[in-house]
């Protein structure tokens, strides 16, 4: 009894295994299990509805996602992305997303990507509900200093682009026509000329420039010391020497002549010197001047808004407004680029990014790559193969493409990304669409390379001048366009874009008669339109050069009415410009002239006199000394002489 | 919650009585590499299922992964430091690509300079960590535990019917 009780109340010894255990592991792993089936992919779906929204600034619906873990696969049923400016509709709308990862991958951490399949795109397609856009980021009050610096040179950027294309050619055109822009009201600028200013500025400053120099002259050796040096040259004795001591003390004051004269050379020549760095930036400052004056020219008649009656100018004046919504798209991705792929930290000893060892900055630590050629990099779509089929969708349109190795190690793939599509739009009317992209990151300096193409889209109701005076739109047409380009380093672009536009029909409206009726038979004899355009620089400072043939007809369609009127425009400028600056220029530079040539007379004679007296003493020295050996010889032969007839004597010769 | 609740319970319970030294000091030791290391990584649940298996206090080793998670994010910084200056030296990096290419082993984001800095402290400084909590946890018995013991006040606890009740009920189903 007594034994039984005691190994009742006793606990059995437990072991370093604990069996209890298997229980609540297999209570979590279900509940894992339950999670993963009925709740992963809903917030997986609403997780990449926002991340999407904040990335691309406007709502991203996704209507089925579906993954599965034995395969390691995911499904994403009709992508709509809303279109930021026209919320109502989609910017692109994509059917079927699907792909598996590999699980060899997935063991090792990395996303490998076999081949992804995109069908069914369509773009432009009509939305159930208008889509939410995100509202612009508020600014923060106290911005950093490269906000500030960025924003510096941003505004910078939008002034200077600003000044060079403000306004329209054609309005401007009409406006000189109409004789308003003739009456050019110069008095009310008077104050604002850059270059009268710096003229004054000059003026006041070359006073004071004169009376140093006068300070200076006066500081010079003047002509009695000079006088004097001649004095003192003259009473030194240079003949007739009656022992060596004489001899050498003569020497002694030439030299102690020469000595001084040399010290006033000096002292000339280093004034000299700098008169001369003066005489240079006064060059400097006059020439600084000619350019404040013609910029000064230049700024008035675009002040005024006198036209450059230039095929080229009337070409950039007319599609620089038609181009800004491309420019200000290709701003945009380019810093949406830069947002979200920063460019890689090179190191600095070597420009060659090492494959094998790439170290990513994070916001904690960093993660390297310990990748090796062929192995696997962290992230890598194989291939994407884009295709859709036109269907009864007015949106819908046939595209066929592939992007091929999307990788998060260029360097360990060794092939950058290239992805081609082609296609139509047929019911959109865009035909024969080609685009090729080739972003390499082998390089220490990334270069995306991009090619488009567009057989055939149409245009309606493109405005391309907008103004009070003028009107300009092209009411319908059929565009064709090519376009190529690099991005190096994600910064600096290089662009070239082709467009041409056929059988187009155009709304014109002008103010002036005049004007509407030479617009209506230029444009009445171009039916084909031709545009050219470069695009260089760094975003948002970016190099427009526009050519189109439009440019070239409407020169010819108003020279003759405007010609005179733009000569005599510019005229006016001229000559307010002459009064305000131009005399007065003229004669500070004769005064400038006139100072520096007396200076350089003035200096010229001191520096001719000191050295002539240096030179006089110097041969005056000269002949002393020779005059002195002379006079040594002649004693010499003479007391040779002299003791020859005493030893004769001595001798009884 | 009540799991987690009941764990702690137990570990106060164990920490104050003469048993499961060693449980505890491997509780606090596992918990510490724990502490050390990222959530979401393999050894976080290599380190799991170890404590879920063998009999290794459960309430010191959720105890001690807590206190030292603050710890290993206040030495980020060094830790940082020291991942860097092991994931960047050039007589390990045929190690590490070999690691870093076989399967499994990048689940544990050894290549992360704080997941190594941090791991590397936590994982040397287990072995001495379970001597040194052994030793902590006996000289806490030895000193505190029994220094309490004699105090008024839980004798006259102890002498309690509720305390009669738990203890019986302790020793039945504890």
């Amino acid at each position: 009894m007594n034994t039984t009780s005691k190994s009742k109340s006793e606990k059995k010894a437990k072991g370093p295994i604990r069996t209890e255990a298997v229980v609540p592991v297999i209570l979590i792993v279900a509940l894992i299990w339950g999670y993963f089936h009925f709740f992963f992919d809903h917030h997986l779906r609403r997780g990449l509805e926002f991340v999407g929204y904040q990335v691309m600034g406007a709502e991203v619906n996704i209507e089925e996602l579906r993954t599965s873990f034995w395969d390691a696969s995911l499904r994403i049923k009709k992508i709509e992305l809303t279109d930021a400016q026209q919320p109502q509709k989609n910017m692109l709308e994509v059917g079927d997303v699907r792909f598996a990862v590999l699980w060899d991958g997935l063991l090792r951490a990395r996303f490998v990507v076999n081949e992804m399949a995109v069908d069914d795109i369509r773009i432009g397609t009509p939305r159930k509900a208008p889509g939410k856009v995100k509202p612009p980021e508020p600014k923060s009050d106290k911005p950093g200093f490269i906000e500030k610096e960025s924003e510096k040179l941003k505004n910078e950027a939008v002034d200077q682009a600003k000044k060079n294309y403000d306004g329209n050619v054609l309005g401007d055109i009409a406006s000189l026509l109409g004789g308003e822009s003739g009456q050019v009201q110069l008095g009310k600028i008077e104050g604002t000329l850059a270059s009268k200013q710096k003229l004054q500025e000059l003026d006041k400053a070359y006073k004071e420039k004169g009376k140093v120099w006068d300070q200076k002259l006066k500081s010079l050796p003047q002509q009695k010391e000079i006088q004097a040096l001649g004095d003192r040259l003259g009473k030194i004795k240079s003949k007739d020497f009656k022992s060596p001591q004489e001899l050498g003390d003569s020497l002694k004051e030439f030299q102690s002549v020469m000595n001084e004269a040399d010290q006033k050379v000096k002292v000339i020549q280093a004034t000299s010197g700098e008169f001369n760095n003066d005489y240079q930036q006064i060059d400097k400052d006059l020439k600084g001047l000619d350019d404040l004056v013609k910029k000064d020219t230049r700024d008035l008649e675009s002040r005024f808004h006198i036209p450059k009656l230039d095929a080229k100018e009337i070409s950039q004046g007319l599609f620089r407004q038609y181009m800004g919504p491309y420019l200000a798209k290709i701003d945009y991705y380019q810093g949406l680029f830069h947002k979200y792929f920063p460019p890689p930290k090179a190191k600095k000893e070597s420009p060659e990014p090492d494959p094998q060892f790439q170290p990513h900055p994070r916001a904690k630590g960093v993660t390297y790559e310990f990748g090796r050629q062929n192995s696997y990099p962290w992230v890598w779509v194989k291939k994407v193969s884009i295709s859709s089929q036109t269907s009864s969708s007015p949106s819908s349109g046939s595209v066929q493409g592939t992007i091929t190795d999307i990788s998060s190690n260029q360097a360990l793939v060794g092939r950058p990304t290239v992805a081609t599509v082609k296609g139509d739009f047929s019911a959109n009317g865009i035909r024969d669409f080609l685009g090729k992209m080739t972003l390499d990151l082998t390089q220490a300096v990334s270069l995306l390379r991009f090619e488009m193409s567009v057989g055939s889209y149409p245009v309606a109701g493109r405005e391309v001048v907008q103004s009070p005076e003028v009107n300009l739109a092209f009411q319908k047409a059929s565009g064709q366009m090519a376009a190529s380009g690099e991005l190096v380093g994600m910064k600096d672009l290089k662009m070239e874009l082709k467009n041409k536009l056929q059988q187009v029909s155009y709304e014109i409206k002008a103010k002036n008669p005049t004007v509407q009726e030479i617009m209506r038979k230029v444009f009445l004899g171009i039916p084909e339109i031709s545009m050219n355009a470069s695009v260089m620089g760094t975003p948002p400072d970016l190099k427009l050069d526009i050519s189109s043939n439009v440019g070239s007809e409407l020169q010819k369609g108003f020279e003759e009415q405007i010609k005179k009127k733009i000569d005599e425009a510019k005229q006016k400028i001229q000559a307010y410009m002459n009064e305000q600056v131009g005399a007065q220029k003229a004669k500070l530079e004769s005064e400038v002239n006139k100072y520096r040539a007396q200076v350089d007379a003035e200096i010229g004679k001191l520096r001719a006199q000191v050295e002539g007296e240096k030179s006089q003493a110097q041969s005056r020295a000269n002949d002393s000394k020779k005059r002195a050996e002379e006079q040594g010889k002649q004693q010499i032969q003479q007391q040779g002489k002299k003791a020859l007839d005493d030893l004769k004597k001595k001798l009884g010769f | 919650m009540t799991l987690l609740l009941k764990q702690i319970f137990a570990f106060f319970r164990m920490l104050n009585s003469e048993t499961a030294t060693n449980q505890l000091a491997w509780g606090f030791s596992l918990g510490m590499i724990l502490g050390f290391s990222p959530i979401l990584s393999l050894q976080a649940v290599i380190v799991f299922l170890l404590v879920f298996f063998f009999r290794v206090q459960l309430g010191a080793t959720l105890l001690s992964a807590f206190f030292f998670k603050f710890v290993a994010y206040f030495l980020d910084p060094v830790s940082d430091q020291l991942g860097r200056v092991v994931l960047e030296s050039e007589g390990l990096r045929p190690l590490f690509t070999q690691l870093y290419n076989m399967p499994f082993v990048p689940l544990t984001r050894f290549n992360n300079s704080i997941v190594m800095g941090s791991g590397l402290m936590g994982f040397l400084l287990s072995l001495p960590g379970f001597f040194v909590f052994r030793y902590l946890v006996l000289k806490y018995r030895a000193t505190f535990v029994a220094r309490f013991k004699q105090t008024k006040l839980w004798k006259l606890w102890v002498g309690t019917s509720f305390y009669k009740w738990y203890a019986t009920y302790n020793s039945m189903f504890g």
